[in-house]
C-alpha cells in the first residue's frame, strides 16, 4: 500500500523548495566572488564557517521556541549577560585558581545562567500562561540591565587566553572550533527534534496545544523545555562570542534578536508553529552571513546593509505565507 | 426581571473593570514620591514628566490601533529616526531652493517629512492585510529597513540649520506654560478617544481584532481597516518623530530607538490585549503618564538609569501576570 | 432604505421566486461540495433544506448569501443574474442570515453586534440613541429579554443564538436564511422563534431554513428540498410526504441496512460516574455505568451537556463533587494523561482544534497518544520510528485511509479520512472504553460506514464503547442503552427493545412546566 502511494518517483514540486535556499546561498556567493574574488579565499572561507557557526547557535535557539508558536526575544540578553558574567567570573577566578579551573567555571557558570533565563521565559510562558512575546520581551530588558548594571558598562578585558584559543582560534583536523560545536549542536538537536517523544511533542504541541492535551502529552513540561534548551543554546552562542571578541561585552547579544527570528524564519520555520528542521538555522545562517560578509567586502555602505536583510526578511516571510496558503 | 438585576450588577462590575487598578497605582505612586521626593511636586518636573507622557502616549496610541486589530508595529521606533531624518532634510532643502518664509518652509517641511512614515505604513499595512504575512515579520523587515534608509542618508552626522521657528519655538516654546507637544498629545488622545467611542471606524477596528471572520461575514471590508490602522500608526509615529526633532534641534538617526519598546510596555500595560479587539486610549494615555511619572521617580531618587529598564520589564511582567490571572480566573467562573 | 423598484421591505405578492439556483457547481479543490444543484425559495414560504452532515447545505446559503462564489451555473436573486456577489451586497438587497457558527464579536455588546457593519450615524457619528430605540423594538417584537449592553462573551449559548437571530432580523429583509437555529435554544425560545418564523412567512417573506430535527420541519415546512452528497435529490412538499420517506430520500437507504447489527455480551463494569457534577455547570448529578461488550449512546439536543460527559470522563472537564471510576480505581485530579493510562480514549467532535495536529505527518498524528508505550519509544524517550511507521502503514490499510502518503499531512485528507485517522490512534495502544463524540460529524457516507463497522468490531470485541451524537438515527441505532440529557442533566435512560424514536424524543422535550420554573431560577 506504502510502496504504492509513495512510488511517484521524485516529485519536483515536492523537491523544488528544498533546494531553493542552497541555491539562495551558492547564487549569493556566486554573485559576490564575481565582484569580488576574494569572497572565494581561504581566509574568508574560515571566516564565513566561523562567523555562520556563532550566528548558527542564536538561530538554533530561536528555531526550538518557533517550533511551539513561541518567540524569544531574550536570547540578545542572554548572549550578553553570559558574555560578561562568564568573563567576570574567569577574570576574578583566574589568578587564584589558575586558568584552566576558571575557564571550567565560567563555562559551566555561563551555562546556568543561560538554563535560568530559559526557566523564566519557559516558567512564565507555559505555567503562567502569558503570551511569549511579552514575557520574551520583558526579560530582554530586565537582563540586559543585568548585563550593563554588573559589568558597570565596561567591556570586560583580560580574559584568559587559554579560553579565547580554546573556543576560536582552535582547530580540529582543519575546522575551526566553533564549527566543529556547531555541527556537534546539530546532530544532538536534530536527533532530540526527528527521534525523540520530546521532539516530536514540540512539533504537535506547536500546531495545536490542545491536540498534545489530548493526546495525553505534559504540554506544559515540554514548553517549559522548550524555552530552556533556547536559553542554554543562546549561552554557547554567548560564551563563542565573547571568545571570538576576546573580552566581555554587555552589549554582545543586542543586535542578533531581530536576525537570528530571520534566519530561522528565512530557513523555514513558520511562525504558525509546528515546522522547521535543522536545515532551518544552518541555511537561515549561513545566508544571512554570506550576505553580511559579501557586503563588508563589497564595501557597502554599512547602513544600507540592514536594508538588504530587511529586504530578505518580508521577501521570507512573504514565501513563508506563500507556503503555509497552499498547505 | 432576574435578567435585568443581573446586568444593574454587571454595570457595577463593569465600572469597576472600566477604572481598573492603573489608576490606582498611578496614584500611590505619584503621592510616595511627592512624599519621598518633594522635587517631584515641582512645576518644572512635572511638566517635563508630562512632556515625556505626551511623547509615549502619542505612539502608543498608533501602537494600540494596530495591537487591536491583531497585530504589532515593530518598526515606530526607526520611523521616528527616519521622520527626523526627513523633516530635517526637507526643510534644509527647503530653504536652500530659496524659501524665504519660515514658517511655510516649517509647514512644508513637516508634511514632507511625514511621507517616508506614510510608506512605510502602507507598506506594513499591505504586507500585513493584503498579503497575510505575519506583522511581526514584516514591521521587523520594514524597521530594519527604515533604520538602515536613516542611517545612509545622515551618514552618521546629525543635520542641523533648521528654522529657528522650528528648533526654538516648536522644539521649546511653550504656550500657556505647556509644551506644544502636550497639546499635539491632547488633541491626538481626544480625536482617538472620538473615534473609539463615537463612530464607526472605531467600532470596525474592535471587530475585526475580535473576531476577523465574524466581520467579514458582517459586510466589513476587513484588509481595509487592518490596513488602515497600520497607516495611523506610522503616521502617528512621524508625529513624534517631528516634535523630538524640534526638541533635539536636529535630524537624527538614531532618535526614538526605544520608543518600540516602550510603546508596546505602554499598551501592554494600559490592558490592550494581544490578542486582539480589546484597548481603550484613556487607558493607554494613563498607562503612558505611569511610566513616565516612574522613570522620573527613579531619576530623582538617583537610581541608576541601567536599573531602568530592570525595573520596566518587571512591571510588564507584573501587568501582564495579572491580566492574564484575571482571565483564567474569568473563563473558569464562566 | 432606499426608493429603488428593488428595495427590501417592499411588500411582494406570494408565490413570487426570490431566489432561483440552477445546474449550480461548486468545490473546493478536487472536492465536489455542490454539483448541478438546484433551488428555488418563493416569498411567502418556509422552504426546508433537508440532508446530513456534509450534503452540501452549509455551501448552498453560503453561496446564496455571498459568503462563497460559485464555479459554474446560475443565481438569480430577486430575478437578477448575479456573480461576484458579497456579503455586504446581499444584505443591502435584502438576504439576512443566522449562521451556525456564531458571527459575533465577543468583546463587543450586544447593540454593537447587531450594528456591526450598518451602524445608524448622525454625520460622523453614531446615533446611539437612535440605535438603542432600534434594538429595543427589535427585542420586544422578538419576545428575547437580553441587555443591549451586555458584553456578548458573558452571554450563555442560548442568548448568543438570541442575538444572532436578532442580528438578522434587525432590518427589514426578504430572504432569510436560518441555519440550525434551535440548536441551543430551550423548548420554549425554540417554540417562541417559531411563532416568529410563521408571522414573517405570513408577512411575506421567504424563508431558508436548516434543520434535520423532524418535529420542527413538520410544523415549519412548506417545501423541503434534499440534498445528499452535494447532489439534488427533489423537492416536495410538506403535505405529501412522510419523516420516513424524507429519511430515506436523506441517506439513500433505509435505516436497517444502513446501521450495522452490533450483537450485545454485556460483561464487566469498567467505566461509572458517581453524582457527578462538573465544575462549569454544564453538567449536573450525573450517575451511570459503563459495560464492556455493548454501546452506550447519549442523546439529547447540542449544548444539553453530553459531549462534556465524554470530556469528564477523559479528564477534560473538572469535576466540582462526585467521583469517576474506571476499573475500579477512583480518578482523582483526573486529566487526560491519566484516562489514557486507565485505557480511556476519546475522539473529541471537533478533529481542527483538539483531534488532529492539522500540520503534522499521518504518522505523527496516529501516534501521539501512544509514545509512552514500549512498542513506539524505548524508555519513554526515544522513538522507534520504524514501528511507528510499521503501524501507520497497518491502520491506513485496515481502516482504508484514502492518502497520498505516509507523509502527507492530516490537513490534506477529507473529513472522513481524518475522522479515520483519529480512530487509528485508538488502536495504537489497548484501551478499554472508547468515548466517540459526534463520531460522523462532516463525513461522507462511505467513511460512516466504515466507522460504523470499526464501532462494531471494537464492541464485539469486548470494549466498552460511549457514543455521544446530536444525530438521533445514529445514538438509536447503534447503541444498545440510550441516556437522553436534557440541560445539564440525565432525563431518561432507555435500554434495548425500549430505544425508540417516539421514546427518545419524549425526552428531549419535556412538556411540563417544572423544567421551565427551573431554567429561569438559574438565570
Amino acid at each position: 500500500m506504502s510502496e504504492k502511494t509513495q512510488a511517484y518517483g521524485i516529485d519536483l514540486r515536492a523537491v523544488a523548495p528544498h533546494l531553493l535556499l542552497p541555491l539562495a546561498i551558492l547564487g549569493v556567493v556566486a554573485v559576490f566572488a564575481m565582484l569580488q574574488p576574494a569572497m572565494l579565499s581561504a581566509d574568508n572561507a574560515v571566516n564565513i564557517m566561523k562567523q555562520s557557526s556563532l550566528f548558527f547557535f542564536v538561530a538554533c535557539a530561536q528555531l526550538v521556541v518557533i517550533i511551539t508558536r513561541g518567540f524569544d526575544l531574550s536570547v540578545g540578553a542572554t548572549v550578553s549577560l553570559v558574555s560578561v558574567a562568564s568573563s567576570m567570573a574567569m577574570t576574578a577566578l583566574l589568578p587564584s585558581i589558575g586558568a584552566g579551573a576558571s575557564i571550567f567555571v565560567g563555562v559551566v557558570l555561563g551555562l546556568l545562567i543561560g538554563a535560568a533565563i530559559g526557566a523564566v521565559n519557559g516558567a512564565l510562558v507555559a505555567y503562567g500562561r502569558i503570551n511569549p512575546f511579552v514575557v520574551t520581551l520583558a526579560t530582554m530588558s530586565v537582563f540586559t540591565g543585568v548585563a550593563t548594571t554588573i559589568s558597570g558598562g565596561f567591556p570586560i578585558f583580560n580574559l584568559p587566553d587559554a579560553f579565547t584559543f580554546a573556543f576560536n582560534q582552535m582547530t580540529i583536523l582543519l575546522l575551526p572550533i566553533p564549527l566543529v560545536i556547531a555541527g556537534l549542536v546539530a546532530f544532538a538537536l536534530h536527533f532530540s527534534l526527528t527521534r525523540t517523544v520530546h521532539g516530536r511533542v514540540l512539533y504537535v504541541l506547536g500546531d495545536s496545544n490542545e491536540v498534545a492535551h489530548v493526546g495525553g502529552r505534559r504540554v506544559k513540561e515540554h514548553l517549559f523545555l522548550a524555552y530552556v534548551t533556547s536559553g542554554v543554546l543562546a549561552s554557547v552562542a554567548g560564551l563563542l562570542m565573547t571568545a571570538q571578541t576576546g573580552s566581555g561585552e554587555p552589549n554582545l547579544g543586542t543586535s542578533l534578536v531581530l536576525s537570528s527570528i530571520a534566519a530561522a524564519v528565512i530557513g523555514g520555520a513558520s511562525l504558525r508553529g509546528g515546522t522547521g528542521g535543522i536545515s532551518a538555522p544552518v541555511y537561515g545562517s549561513l545566508l544571512i552571513v554570506c550576505l553580511s560578509i559579501g557586503m563588508n567586502l563589497q564595501q557597502i555602505n554599512g547602513s544600507l546593509q540592514p536594508v538588504v536583510i530587511g529586504a530578505i526578511l518580508v521577501f521570507g516571510a512573504a514565501l513563508d505565507a506563500y507556503r503555509t496558503k497552499s498547505r | 426581571m432576574t435578567a435585568i438585576a443581573a446586568s444593574q450588577q454587571s454595570r457595577l462590575g463593569r465600572v469597576m473593570k472600566a477604572i481598573g487598578i492603573l489608576p490606582v497605582v498611578l496614584i500611590i505612586t505619584c503621592i510616595l514620591l511627592a512624599l519621598y521626593e518633594p522635587r517631584f511636586l515641582r512645576t518644572s518636573n512635572l511638566i517635563n514628566v508630562l512632556r515625556n507622557a505626551s511623547f509615549l502616549a502619542i505612539i502608543s496610541a498608533g501602537q494600540m490601533l494596530v495591537i487591536i486589530v491583531g497585530g504589532f508595529d515593530i518598526s515606530v521606533g526607526a520611523i521616528v529616526a527616519l521622520t527626523s531624518v526627513s523633516t530635517a532634510l526637507s526643510m534644509v532643502g527647503l530653504s536652500t531652493i530659496g524659501i524665504e518664509s519660515a514658517p511655510l518652509i516649517v509647514l512644508l517641511g513637516c508634511l514632507a517629512g511625514l511621507v517616508p512614515a506614510l510608506v512605510v505604513g502602507i507598506v506594513n499595512g499591505f504586507f500585513v492585510s493584503v498579503m497575510k504575512i505575519s506583522p511581526f515579520m514584516v514591521t521587523i523587515g520594514t524597521m530594519t529597513m527604515a533604520a538602515g534608509i536613516a542611517g545612509y542618508v545622515t551618514g552618521g552626522t546629525p543635520i542641523y540649520d533648521m528654522p529657528e521657528l522650528f528648533t526654538r519655538e516648536i522644539g521649546r516654546g511653550r504656550f500657556l506654560e505647556l509644551p506644544y507637544i502636550v497639546y499635539a498629545a491632547a488633541i491626538v488622545l481626544l480625536a482617538l478617544w472620538y473615534m473609539q467611542t463615537q463612530t464607526r471606524l472605531g467600532r470596525y477596528f474592535y471587530a475585526v481584532g475580535g473576531n476577523e471572520k465574524a466581520s467579514r461575514l458582517s459586510g466589513l471590508n476587513t484588509r481595509k481597516y487592518i490596513w488602515l490602522a497600520y497607516i495611523l500608526s506610522a503616521l502617528l509615529a512621524g508625529i513624534v518623530g517631528i516634535f523630538l526633532t524640534a526638541r533635539v534641534g536636529s535630524g537624527e538617526a538614531t532618535l526614538g530607538s526605544t520608543l518600540m519598546l516602550e510603546s508596546i510596555s505602554v499598551a501592554v500595560i494600559g490592558g490592550v490585549a494581544l490578542k486582539g479587539g480589546v484597548g481603550r486610549i484613556q487607558m493607554v494615555a494613563l498607562s503612558a503618564i505611569f511610566l513616565s511619572v516612574l522613570s522620573n521617580g527613579m531619576s530623582l531618587a538617583r537610581i541608576d538609569s541601567k536599573y531602568h529598564i530592570i525595573i520596566i520589564g518587571l512591571v510588564i511582567i507584573i501587568a501582564v501576570a495579572a491580566e492574564s490571572y484575571r482571565e483564567n480566573r474569568r473563563s473558569r467562573h464562566v | 432604505m432606499n426608493a429603488t423598484s428593488t428595495g427590501p421591505g417592499e411588500v411582494i405578492s406570494p408565490g413570487t421566486p426570490l431566489v432561483e439556483i440552477s445546474h449550480l457547481d461548486k468545490s473546493y479543490g478536487a472536492f465536489k461540495a455542490l454539483e448541478d444543484m438546484q433551488f428555488e425559495l418563493r416569498a411567502g414560504e418556509v422552504h426546508v433544506l433537508f440532508g446530513e452532515n456534509g450534503a452540501g447545505k452549509s455551501t448552498l446559503i453560503q453561496i446564496i448569501c455571498g459568503v462563497q462564489n460559485y464555479d459554474s451555473g446560475e443565481y438569480r436573486l430577486f430575478g437578477e443574474t448575479l456573480t461576484g456577489l458579497t456579503p455586504a451586497v446581499a444584505h443591502e438587497k435584502g438576504v439576512s442570515i443566522v449562521f451556525q457558527e456564531f458571527s459575533l464579536i465577543p468583546e463587543m455588546t450586544v447593540e454593537e453586534n447587531l450594528f456591526l457593519g450598518h451602524e445608524i450615524t448622525g454625520g460622523w457619528r453614531l446615533a446611539k440613541s437612535a440605535m438603542r430605540a432600534k434594538v429595543q423594538s427589535v427585542l420586544n417584537r422578538l419576545g428575547f429579554k437580553l441587555d443591549p449592553a451586555a458584553r456578548v462573551s458573558t452571554l450563555r449559548r442560548a442568548h448568543q443564538q438570541m442575538v444572532e437571530i436578532a442580528k438578522a432580523l434587525l432590518w427589514d429583509c426578504r430572504v432569510l436564511i436560518l441555519d440550525e437555529p434551535t440548536a441551543s435554544l430551550t423548548d420554549q425560545e425554540a417554540a417562541q422563534l417559531f411563532d416568529i418564523i410563521e408571522q414573517l412567512r405570513d408577512e411575506g417573506l421567504g424563508i431558508i431554513y436548516v434543520s434535520h430535527r423532524m418535529p420542527e420541519i413538520t410544523r415549519l415546512a412548506d417545501r423541503i428540498t434534499v440534498l445528499r452528497d452535494g447532489k439534488y435529490i427533489t423537492t416536495v412538499n410538506q403535505a405529501d410526504t412522510s419523516e420516513k420517506e424524507l429519511v430515506q430520500l436523506m441517506t439513500g437507504r433505509s435505516f436497517d441496512s444502513f446501521f450495522p447489527q452490533i450483537a450485545r455480551n454485556p460483561g464487566e463494569t469498567v467505566l461509572t460516574f458517581e453524582d457527578v457534577t462538573l465544575q462549569s455547570g454544564h453538567a449536573k448529578n450525573l450517575s451511570f455505568s459503563v459495560r464492556r461488550g455493548e454501546v452506550l449512546g447519549f442523546a439529547g439536543l447540542a449544548g444539553c451537556g453530553k459531549s462534556e460527559v465524554l470530556r469528564a470522563a477523559f479528564g477534560l472537564e473538572k469535576i466540582a463533587t462526585g467521583r469517576i471510576t474506571a476499573n475500579g480505581v477512583a480518578l482523582e485530579k483526573h486529566n487526560p494523561r491519566k484516562a489514557l493510562s486507565s485505557r480511556i480514549c476519546y475522539f473529541p467532535s471537533d478533529r481542527s482544534t483538539e483531534g488532529l495536529a492539522m500540520h503534522q505527518s499521518l504518522t505523527f498524528n496516529s501516534t501521539i497518544a501512544a509514545l509512552d508505550d514500549p512498542v513506539f519509544s524505548r524508555r519513554k524517550t526515544l522513538l522507534n520510528r520504524r514501528a511507528e511507521r510499521g503501524f501507520t502503514e497497518k491502520m491506513i490499510d485496515k481502516l482504508k485511509i484514502r492518502t497520498p502518503g505516509l507523509t502527507a499531512k492530516a490537513d490534506q485528507l477529507s473529513g472522513g479520512n481524518k475522522q479515520k485517522l483519529m480512530i487509528a490512534r485508538g488502536l495504537s495502544r489497548e484501551f478499554d472504553v472508547f468515548l466517540f463524540d459526534e463520531p460522523t460529524v462532516g463525513v461522507d457516507i462511505q467513511a460512516k460506514l466504515e466507522i460504523y463497522d470499526v464501532i462494531k468490531t471494537l464492541t464485539e470485541e469486548g470494549k466498552a464503547v460511549v457514543i455521544a451524537s446530536s444525530e438521533l438515527a445514529e445514538v438509536m441505532h447503534m447503541s444498545h442503552r440510550v441516556i437522553v440529557m436534557r440541560e445539564g442533566r440525565i432525563v431518561g435512560e432507555l435500554d434495548g427493545e425500549a430505544v425508540t424514536e417516539s421514546a427518545v424524543l419524549s425526552h428531549f422535550f419535556d412538556h411540563d412546566n417544572k423544567s421551565q420554573a427551573e431554567e429561569q431560577h438559574a438565570s
